[in-house]
């Protein structure tokens, strides 16, 4: 039974336990709803919850427990051979599972009959020429093994989704009566509930916590599988970068974090004059009723998709670029360049340096700037020797967030930057980034047994690691600026 | 302090008239003009990139809701097209776009014949390469839908080939044509001369916007459906994933969190997941859903869950803020007439707070609507030209979005593509537009001072 | 002319010259007015205390003498106001300039997070009064006695400014302001935040101040105002009631407001 068609009996179970629980209720009350302890409609929550809360939870469990227990027991099928490393039952996995729902597709469509797909005899080559115009593309023939436990994997699946509903309905129905027969005039239902929806928010509250531990996870499980593949110093200190997928890749890190490191400077060195200024504008000059509309209208920048940049980049800053710069001054001929990405990034970024910086500069005390103006300074004099020097923290702050956002942004410098990567000073050379790599390796064919993919997951790691401490930082940076004006 | 009065005041007393600036103040009053004027020019130089990029787009994009099309009368010979004469669909479908091919080229050159156009100079392939490859396959879906059809004449109104298109656009000039092997110039003289018959003409093109995709060779037929039922699909199960947890975490650090280090660790990881760039939530997408869960690539499901989990950062902290605004007096009126804290939230807090939640949601949306890098590592990159089933099952069909049909049309090499890129960034920002406008009147309608 | 301003013409008394003439100054924040009508001439070499209820609009007087409500873009000033003769809202009056001559010290000490000697270095340094560190150094060292502050920081003045106590905070920014080189000094109630002993200090210090400056000082604390002061003003409502030498209006008041004021019945 899929999924989805549990989920919406285990709702009606639960509507049904609402009107059930209420009438229960006022049942042992005798008419009397001023009897129970609490409201009757509490005690429709109490059964609802109870029927189906427990359930859900063992679908969940299910959902995730299914396909580990599924492939430990369908690889008991294949040979040793094709079960060597970790990485050969991965393969040999993927090719079980689309042989599997080929099957499927193939009795659903109605092509092969149920006793066709078991016949221990049947021939791979004629079963596999059977699913491909169903849309069913199998690398190759599959080995009479590959096939037997695929024949295992689907029937195991479709016993354990048969066991699946029966359990979860099942529980559902224990859950429900239980509730029922709890029902009394004294019954605290509603603290009942009450802890129980207590419990719910604190489980979502946890969804973030569960996020990160999921990036850590997956990114720190891949990157190890890498680095048994490929030695870490060869990767953080590497010079060069050549993946070849037909083996003898060279994967070093330091031209990409070369490139990342250039298109921030540069998306920074754009950044931080344009916002730092407008916000100065904005925050010391501009009259109320300009900042009104000049505030949203900056604001707007931040507001538009990546991908929109991405294109800009792509198809007006990076040939002008080009025609008006690199090929006059003869410093190369690509549209794609560090300087290309770095200033669209870099636009992108003076809202939030701007927004950032305004509110730092708002926070720094109107005494300060009174106490430096009755001493006959200027507006700019204040600003630059008063006010600046105070705000500086803060604004350092800013600048290390939006250099961790630079870092981490992705479709500007994959539409805008270049493939290649590179160890030159050249800004108008085409150079690559941590993102666009990650992108690059894990888009298209992916094989998630060669280094040349994992390494994406080394990538995302160092990411990770390099945007948080920057974050952190910044934060620390800025809390210890607030707390000095609280 | 006997030292004062021995002292004349610092700097020397000799008073200068208010009236007459000295050349220092000058100096200084014109270090001031420049240093304010700094700040205009970053707001206008801000503004002007701004304004540059988006009416770059719009000048590219906007001709890709017009498209050039052919109309003229196609006979469909049932002897061709259903030879055995039974009107059989199942037998009909034999028949392969070849054969409609053949048969709308056959057409097209008696329409030429019979106007008097002249097309001396060209060859019958290049005359038949002036409609769009797509054509064949709309009429014999049409034929197929409608067996009746077979043995009439009807008026066909079918796409002209891209670079066509592209002439009547401007974008396509006699000099490219010279260069392009596949146009030349004699095929634009034609297109001149269709459009003096008044065969030719650019005309509002709704397929842009619910036609599915097309292969790098038929730009022209290439649209946005299958990229908008994918967005749709996924704000709305974003909306249904991450919004009640959002909220419901969003209560709970607010209202319930005691002091302690679980709540402590909950607000550092949130804080820290706002800043995480997005493409490592693609990655855990990748690892989590997709290789651990065995969730189908490219689905909107995986896109959705992914989206979810990078937007629920900005919705907490969008609804706390909100719920932090309902004054505390709101709490202390529900809890001193007997009712429960769990009450008090949701009979007087929330819904006080409703109007900021929802503002906070549809400005979260927004940003997700537009969000590309996580979806091209789950697969949501792929050509897909068949429309995802209706929910549920559909959620879980390949499907794309928005933002990254606009990033895999801009890595094609026809510049008819950059074209329709531009084209369907128009359709995004109207999306934003629209979104961004709601969250604004809605804010307006609710606020509310305490 | 109005009543104020003919009996304030009776009352120059002193033998120094009016330092400032104000006359029918009105102030407007938006739609409320907040000043009305007052005339006052304020000598040279005095301290003449502003005393009040708060918000009769005492302090806002006194920022309109150095063009400080230039910063409130609400804010509307009417009527004339003349430094030496000078109307300061002239056109061509330069409000930067003006508050170098009329310098001022404010409610809340207020040092910038810099150190002591930058703190009273950036007056001579912004107008560019002195040539040479040797030159600074004097200026500040002269700024910091006549602030009676030198003694305590001579050996700490790299240390920030904002690591000294509430007083010495305050004579910092006296000191601050005096190495302008004023010639006249507004006090915006510069001893309200800080303790009994630190308020003497200050207090000692604006009588010696009299000796080159025109001191101005708001003042919530009759006490205050009898103990510095030469003549005192009484505001209320906006309104200049009273203003006269320090020792006739808290012995004779001449307005019966005034009266209840001093003997705490408004306040």
């Amino acid at each position: 039974m899929p999924v989805h068609i549990l989920c919406l009996i285990l709702l009606a179970i639960g509507l049904a336990g609402y009107f059930l629980g209420r009438r229960r209720a006022l049942q042992v009350a005798g008419g009397n709803a001023k009897l129970l302890h609490s409201l009757p409609a509490y005690h429709g929550w109490h059964v609802a919850l109870m029927a189906t809360v427990p359930a859900l939870l063992l679908l969940a469990l299910w959902l995730i427990v299914q396909p580990i227990y599924l492939e430990n027991r369908v690889t008991g099928h294949l040979p040793p051979e094709m079960a060597a490393t970790p990485a050969d039952v991965s393969l040999a996995m993927s090719d079980i599972r689309r042989l599997a729902a080929g099957l499927e597709t193939a009795v659903d469509a109605g092509v092969l009959t149920e006793e066709e797909v078991r016949d221990p005899a049947a021939d791979p080559a004629a079963l596999a020429a059977t699913l491909k115009p169903l849309g069913v593309a199998l690398g190759t023939t599959p080995t009479p093994q590959v096939l037997a436990a695929a024949r295992e994997y689907r029937t195991t699946a479709a016993r354990l989704s048969v066991a699946r509903a029966a359990a979860v309905l099942a529980v559902a129905l224990i859950g429900l009566i239980a509730a029922l027969r709890m029902a009394r005039v004294d019954l605290w239902a509603r603290n009942r509930v009450e802890r129980a929806v207590l419990g719910l928010l604190i489980l979502a509250s946890s969804v973030a916590i569960l996020t990160t531990i999921g990036i850590v996870w997956s990114m720190l499980s891949e990157s190890l599988r890498f680095f048994q593949h490929y030695p870490m110093a060869d990767f953080f200190f590497g010079l060069t970068w050549s993946p070849n997928f037909k083996g003898g890749s060279e994967l070093g890190f330091l031209p990409l974090l070369w490139g990342t490191m250039y298109i921030t400077v540069i998306a920074l060195a754009v950044a931080v004059p344009l916002g730092l200024y407008a916000a100065i504008y904005l925050a010391e000059y501009a009259d109320p009723r300009l900042r009104a509309w000049i505030k949203p209208m900056i604001e707007v920048i931040a507001g538009i998709p990546t991908v929109v940049y991405g294109l800009f980049a792509l198809i007006t800053v990076g040939p002008f670029l080009r025609d008006y710069f690199a090929q006059p001054l003869g410093l190369g001929n690509s549209g794609s360049s560090v300087l290309n990405a770095g200033i669209v990034i870099g636009i992108l970024n003076v809202p939030f340096i701007s927004s950032l910086a305004d509110d730092i500069i708002n926070a720094v005390p109107q005494s300060l700037r009174d106490g430096s103006l009755g001493l006959g300074a200027t507006r700019s004099e204040t600003i630059r020797k008063v006010v600046l020097p105070a705000a500086l923290p803060g604004i350092m702050g800013a600048v290390l967030m939006a250099a961790s956002r630079a870092i981490g942004e992705t479709m500007i410098v994959v539409m805008g930057a270049g493939a290649a990567a590179k160890l030159s000073l050249n800004p108008l050379e085409a150079m690559t980034t941590m993102t666009v790599k990650i992108v690059g390796q894990l888009t298209g064919d992916t094989d998630f047994a060669a280094p040349e993919t994992l390494v994406a997951f080394a990538l995302g790691m160092t990411l990770f690691a390099i945007t948080l401490a920057l974050n952190v930082l910044a934060v620390w940076i800025v809390r210890k600026y607030r707390e000095q004006y609280e | 302090m006997t030292d004062l009065a021995a002292n004349a005041p610092a700097g020397g007393r000799a008073s200068r008239s208010l009236l007459v600036p000295s050349a220092r103040m000058r100096r200084r009053n014109s270090a001031e003009r420049r240093f304010r004027s700094y700040g205009l020019i970053a707001i206008v130089v801000s503004l002007l990139s701004l304004a540059v990029m988006l009416s770059t787009i719009f000048r590219d994009g906007a001709s890709s809701f017009w498209q050039a099309r052919l109309e003229f009368p196609v006979t469909l010979d049932a002897a061709v097209l259903d030879p055995k004469g039974n009107a059989d669909p199942a037998e009909m479908a034999k028949q392969t776009t070849v054969t409609y091919g053949k048969l709308l080229d056959q057409s097209f050159a008696a329409i030429l014949a019979a106007g008097g156009i002249d097309a001396s100079g060209l060859t019958d392939k290049e005359i038949g390469a002036m409609v769009s490859k797509a054509a064949p396959a709309q009429i014999r879906d049409r034929v197929l839908a409608d067996p009746s059809l077979l043995g009439q004449t009807i008026t066909v109104d079918v796409l002209a080939a891209g670079r066509i298109d592209g002439y009547l656009k401007g974008r396509v000039t006699r000099e490219t044509a010279a260069r392009d092997r596949n146009v030349s110039p004699a095929q634009l003289d034609l297109a001149d001369r269709l459009v003096g018959a008044g065969l030719l003409a650019e005309r509002w093109n709704w397929d842009f916007i619910t036609g599915p995709d097309a292969s790098d060779t038929r730009p022209e037929s290439a649209g946005l459906g299958v990229a908008l039922i994918g967005s749709v699909y996924m704000m709305l199960l974003v909306l249904v994933m991450c919004v009640p947890v959002g909220v419901a975490a969003s209560i709970y650090l607010e209202e319930f969190a005691p002091k302690n280090g679980w709540t402590d660790l909950i607000e550092v990881n949130i804080a820290n997941l706002a800043a995480v760039p997005s493409i490592v939530f693609g990655i855990l997408g990748l690892a989590v859903f997709i290789n651990f869960l065995q969730l189908p690539q490219s689905s909107s499901l995986v896109g959705a869950l992914v989206i979810s989990l990078m937007t629920l950062p900005t919705i907490i902290i969008a609804t706390r803020s909100a719920v932090r605004a309902v004054p505390p007096s709101v709490r202390d009126a529900a809890l001193g007439i007997g009712a429960s804290k769990m009450q008090a939230v949701f009979h007087h807090v929330l819904p006080l707070a409703m109007p900021g939640i929802l503002t906070g949601t549809i400005l979260g949306l927004a940003t997700a609507l537009g969000e590309t890098a996580p979806l091209l590592l789950i697969g949501m990159v792929a050509f897909v030209t068949n429309y995802p089933d209706a929910p549920p099952e559909g959620f879980l069909d390949p499907a794309t979005a928005l933002p990254v049909q606009v990033y895999n049309w801009a890595s094609r090499s026809d510049p008819a593509f950059i074209e329709r890129s531009n084209g369907a960034i128009i359709v995004l920002l109207v999306f934003l537009l629209a979104m961004n406008v709601s969250a604004i009147l809605l804010r307006r309608k609710f606020e509310r001072r305490w | 002319m109005n009543m104020n301003d003919m009996r304030s013409v009776e009352r120059i008394v002193n033998s120094h010259a009016a330092k400032i003439a104000a006359q029918n100054v009105q102030v407007h924040y938006g739609a409320s007015q907040a000043i009305r009508d007052v005339s006052i001439d304020i000598l040279d070499r005095t301290v003449t205390a502003f005393i009040g209820p708060s918000g009769c609009g005492k302090s806002t007087f006194l920022r309109c003498l150095n063009r400080m409500n230039d910063t409130i873009p609400t804010c509307r000033i009417e009527g004339l106001i003349r430094l030496d003769g000078e109307d300061i809202y002239d056109r061509r009056v330069d409000p930067v300039t003006l508050r170098a001559k009329v310098g001022m010290v404010f409610q809340k000490p207020n040092p910038f997070p810099k150190s002591i000697y930058d703190n009273v270095a950036y007056g001579p340094r912004i107008h560019g009064l002195v040539q040479g560190k040797a030159e600074l150094d004097e200026v500040v060292e002269q700024s910091l006695r006549k602030a009676a502050l030198w003694n305590e920081v001579k050996d700490r003045l790299s240390a920030p400014g904002t690591g000294l106590s509430g007083g010495q905070q305050q004579r910092l920014c006296i000191a601050r302001a005096v190495a302008t080189g004023p010639e006249v000094l507004l006090m915006d109630e510069p001893c309200s935040a800080l303790d009994p002993i630190a308020t003497a200090q200050v207090e000692e210090l604006i009588d010696e101040l009299r000796a080159n400056f025109s001191v101005v000082i708001v003042t919530h604390s009759m006490q205050q105002a009898a103990r510095v002061s030469q003549k005192t003003a009484f505001f209320h409502l906006g309104n200049l009631v009273e203003y006269g030498d320090t020792a006739q209006i808290f012995t004779t008041p001449q307005d019966s407001r005034t009266e209840s004021y001093i003997t705490g019945r408004i306040g």
